[in-house]
């Protein structure tokens, strides 16, 4: 039931991201090697691979948390540079869910809410509470709107900020292993909630290693290894028949 | 034994009221100058950020490693009769005292607050950031609040100490506390008393400080310590 912008069906808008020739470095260590993606508006992407493949890296350089050396990357039109002016707009067009929440501990869950559509959006206090409210009764934890988040359980707090970034009415949402730091029974509440985004046309990217909820909701799977993209398929292609050996082996590992 | 005599202080309403008036003049220049120590400390502390670039790092470096290893009374000679000469123009003595209270405090607050700043997990940095939140905003809405937090007992200390230093102040003729007990001595002879009756003075004060600070800190931080 969460709502998603209508997207405009034209073709120079069907497309949400481009990702042309991105290399990056830190220092001499090359941390992203030749990506070349494209994500359609509505798509919904899982990116998985070992720790350290550059999973998590790549999605930071989608709203720019990063800055990458060569190529372009390309997020609703806008493409993204160091020079750029407007870094905060695509930030709030592209949501972000973090493994540690980051929730600011000194605000309570609606406040969290409230806060960055003060901030950002330049809403009124009580469009910003409404608001706030909203999506806090989607992610279904409404009646905790006044706790701090430290009251809350991980999972709590999880759907809290995917609450708090649906907020600011992003075009697309971007995840970095929304469940890693989850005690395995609070797993379950966050997937559900990510899996009703998903049902809304909501585009997606999600670093994770939730198989299940790649095969139930991916439209793609992107299997990264060694700071590239390896193989790319549907999901039930990449499970039943990974065609990369790299592949073949972390599948045989972690299902 | 030594034949203790308080009511050779207490005979006079000139010693009583010039002990109340030191009492209230340390009060208000610690509190004054604490406010703009404290202002002054966090500007100096988000100056001394990585992010911040060299020309705004290292003259904040410097001045607060300057303020730090030089005695406060240098520094209070140097703002009250030095600043004067060199700029042609002179505050009154209170401005004057303020100012430089001011600026010794600022270097020591700096520093706890800095301390505070480096212990906020960059996490929330980024979670501020990625909402779209400026760099301004971000530090003002999320990572000060929290800094501060995080630092406060030891702002109470060093507050205290601070407090505890402006005694010094009487070597120039203001009329603090400690200056209101060598005016006092110096007409009863009774030193040993006086002294007693000035560190008295000085506890409770710090007392009703650490109070003070206690209560602003519940009313600031409601959310400390709230977790499952």
């Amino acid at each position: 039931m969460i709502q998603s912008q209508a997207a405009p069906q034209q073709a120079s808008d069907d497309i949400a991201v481009t990702l042309k020739g991105v290399n990056k470095w830190y220092g001499d260590f090359q941390v992203l090697r030749d990506i070349n993606l494209t994500v359609q508006r509505g798509e919904r992407i899982v990116i998985c691979g070992p720790s350290g493949s550059g999973k998590s890296t790549l999605i930071r350089c989608i709203n720019h948390l990063e800055s990458h050396q060569e190529g372009t990357i390309t997020v609703d039109g806008v493409t993204l540079s160091d020079k750029m002016k407007d870094v905060e707009k695509l930030r709030r067009d592209a949501g972000m869910v973090f493994q540690n929440f980051n929730l600011f501990p000194h605000l309570s869950v609606l406040d969290n809410c409230i806060l960055p559509q003060r901030r950002v959006l330049k809403r009124s206090k009580a469009e910003a509470r409404e608001v706030g409210m909203k999506f806090l009764t989607r992610v279904r934890i409404p009646e905790q709107a006044d706790k701090f988040p430290g009251q809350l359980s991980g999972g709590q707090q999880q759907r809290v900020a995917i609450a708090r970034a649906l907020c600011m009415e992003p075009s697309l949402m971007l995840f970095d292993e929304p469940t890693s730091a989850l005690d395995p029974e609070m797993v379950g509440e966050v997937l559900e909630t990510m899996v009703e985004l998903a049902g809304t046309g909501m585009t997606m990217l999600c670093v994770t290693h939730e198989m299940g909820f790649a095969r139930e909701v991916a439209d793609r799977v992107i299997f990264m290894d060694a700071w590239q993209i390896v193989e790319e398929n549907t999901p039930d292609a990449f499970f039943d028949n990974p065609q990369n050996e790299r592949t073949q082996n972390f599948l045989s590992q972690i299902l | 034994m030594f034949d203790f005599r308080f009511y050779e202080i207490w005979r006079s309403q000139d010693y009583i009221d010039t002990l109340i008036l030191g009492v209230w003049n340390s009060f208000w220049l610690t509190v004054v100058g604490s406010f703009f120590g404290i202002t002054l400390g966090i500007l100096l502390a988000l100056a001394q950020g990585r992010e911040m670039p060299l020309w705004l790092r290292i003259p904040a470096v410097s001045y607060v490693e300057f303020i730090r290893n030089t005695p406060f009374i240098v520094q209070l000679f140097f703002v009250v009769f030095g600043l004067p000469l060199l700029l042609g123009y002179a505050w009154s003595l209170e401005a004057s005292v303020v100012l430089a209270i001011a600026l010794n405090f600022s270097a020591y607050f700096g520093e706890v607050i800095r301390a505070g700043i480096q212990s906020v997990p960059a996490g929330q940095s980024e979670g501020a950031m990625a909402l779209g939140m400026s760099r301004w905003q971000t530090i003002r809405d999320v990572i000060l609040p929290q800094a501060i937090a995080k630092v406060f007992p030891s702002m109470t200390s060093q507050f205290v100490f601070l407090f505890l230093t402006t005694g010094l102040v009487s070597e120039i003729g203001v009329k603090d506390l400690t200056w209101a007990g060598r005016y006092v001595a110096d007409r009863t002879f009774r030193d040993f008393e006086v002294f007693i009756v000035l560190t008295i003075l000085y506890m409770g004060m710090v007392y009703l400080f650490k109070g003070g600070f206690a209560l602003m800190f519940r009313a600031a931080f409601p959310w400390w310590g709230k977790s499952r």
